[in-house]
Order: C-alpha cells, then structure tokens, then sequence
C-alpha cells in the first residue's frame, strides 16, 4: 500500500527521503559547528575553533542550496553567536569568582587586568570574597553569571532546535543584555579612574576587545519580527 | 525551510526596534567618548 509521505518532489524521490537527508545534513554541519562553538567558548583555544565553525557553516549553507530543509542561516549565526558570547562571558567571570585563587586565574585575568582593566589587577585578591575589586564589578558578575549568562545558553540551545521556548527566551536574555551593558558601561565610566589608571591599553584596547559582546542585542529586531510559525512548540 | 514575508505590524516593530539600538549604540558611544576624553585629560 502507497505510504502518504510516498510523494514525489523535485529531484527527491519522497518527503521521507527528503526529511532523512535534510536531518543528516544538519547534523552533519551542528558536528562540526559545535565543536567549533565549544573551542571558541574557551576563549584561549578560539583559533582552534574558528576554522571548524566555518566548515559547520559552510556544509549547512551547501544543504540549503541543495533545497534540502535545514535551518535558516540567521537562525544558526545568531543561536551560535549567543551561546559563544555566554560561554566566554561565563568562563571569565567564574574563574574571577570562584576559582581567584587559581593560578589559571592569576596569570588569565590578572594579564587581563594589566592590559586593559586595572578592576582585575588594582588589590586583586584582597576583598573578603576575592577576585576583581573593582567597585561594582563582583555586583554584577553575581547578577549576570548565574541568572543571564547561564539562561542565555540554554536559550541558545532551544533557539537552535527551533524550538518556540527557545526563541521566546532568546528574546528574553537579549533584553537582559541591553540592561546589562548599559549599567555596565555606566560603571566603567563613572569608576574609569581606578579601570585605566596604570593599564597598558587604557580605553581603546578595552573597547575593542568588548564591542564583540556588546553585539548580541543587534538580533532583536531579527528575533521580533521572525516568522515565530518556524519554531515548534 | 524558506522564511515567509514579513507582516506590515512586523514590519514597523522591527523599525521602532532599529530605531531604539541606534539610541542604545548612542548612549554607549557617548560613554567611549567620555572615556576618550578623560583619557586626554588625567594621567593614564
């Protein structure tokens, strides 16, 4: 008996066929793209990961030339960019606030520290709860940590399924991201004498090593407007 | 998975969603520049 899926499109023999290969080609680029996304998330390994990124992004692209039914291209770019942008966020700031002592921690953020932000160098690991001393700073890397950064990976991840709690949490950590920076840049400014004073690249190095994280906000207008029927529930 | 056209109600909230970064990106560039500035002015 004829299958109802048994329907024949295009070069495709049936939509079965045409759903296998679709699958098959998005995990076949999601492989390559996720570990990319996990080397890039290290921050130190990020070289590493790049190439690998590029080859995920470069297979799901083919897949969609070739009309197989994959993710949409700005869908990919930006789950993946929040997750990297969390995962790099997540990785510096727990290591200043659980793990200051480390020695990982003392050469990473105190290089940082000397570079760009004296918050990571001036009586670093002399407060009661250790780590960054800046004024402010420990306040909002409890606040962001647990609550936006964490949520903004899980996020990503359902974003990336196509799921619609992902799309609609996505949306959600994108608005905790213009508060985040607009208080946070609000506290560099007014504490910029005890963050520049002393540091190799006062301002412009600390700009633009951040202007990467200040991006992800950019997708909103993109995560409004979206045809939300594309995301399942 | 093609995406489909866009709505007019879509549309416009994209538009007041661009024109609400661009106040945002204002606002952080304002911060840059009085960072710039006091870096002119003190002793870094």
């Amino acid at each position: 008996m004829m299958n109802t899926n048994t329907l024949t499109m295009g070069g495709m023999t049936n939509l079965d066929d045409h759903h296998l290969r679709s699958r098959q080609a998005q995990w076949q680029a999601d492989k390559w793209m996720m570990v990319g996304a996990l080397f890039l998330g290290t921050a130190v390994f990020g070289l590493i990961g790049f190439p690998l990124f590029l080859r995920g992004l470069a297979l799901q692209i083919k897949a969609q030339r070739q009309g197989l039914s994959v993710r949409p291209t700005m869908v990919t770019l930006i789950g993946y960019l929040v997750a990297i942008d969390a995962a790099l966020n997540s990785i510096g700031w727990a290591l200043d606030l659980v793990a200051h002592h480390t020695l990982l921690a003392r050469v990473f953020l105190m290089a940082w520290g000397n570079m760009f932000d004296a918050g990571y160098f001036w009586h670093y690991n002399e407060l009661w709860i250790g780590g960054a001393t800046a004024p402010g700073e420990k306040g909002w890397e409890i606040a962001l940590l647990p609550v936006v950064f964490c949520m903004r990976i899980a996020a990503a991840i359902g974003f990336l399924q196509m799921k619609r709690w992902g799309q609609q949490w996505l949306i959600i950590t994108c608005w905790f991201g213009v508060v985040a920076w607009v208080g946070y840049i609000a506290n560099m400014t007014i504490f910029a004498d005890v963050r520049y004073t002393g540091v190799v690249f006062p301002v412009i190095g600390w700009w633009l090593y951040d202007i990467f994280y200040i991006t992800p906000f950019l997708a909103l207008p993109y995560l409004h407007s979206v045809n939300r029927e594309i995301f399942t529930d | 998975m093609k995406e489909q056209p866009i709505s007019e109600q879509d549309r416009r909230r994209r538009k007041a969603l661009i024109a609400f970064q661009i106040v945002c990106y204002g606002y952080l560039l304002t911060m840059f520049l009085i960072q710039m500035y006091m870096y002119s002015v003190r002793d870094w």
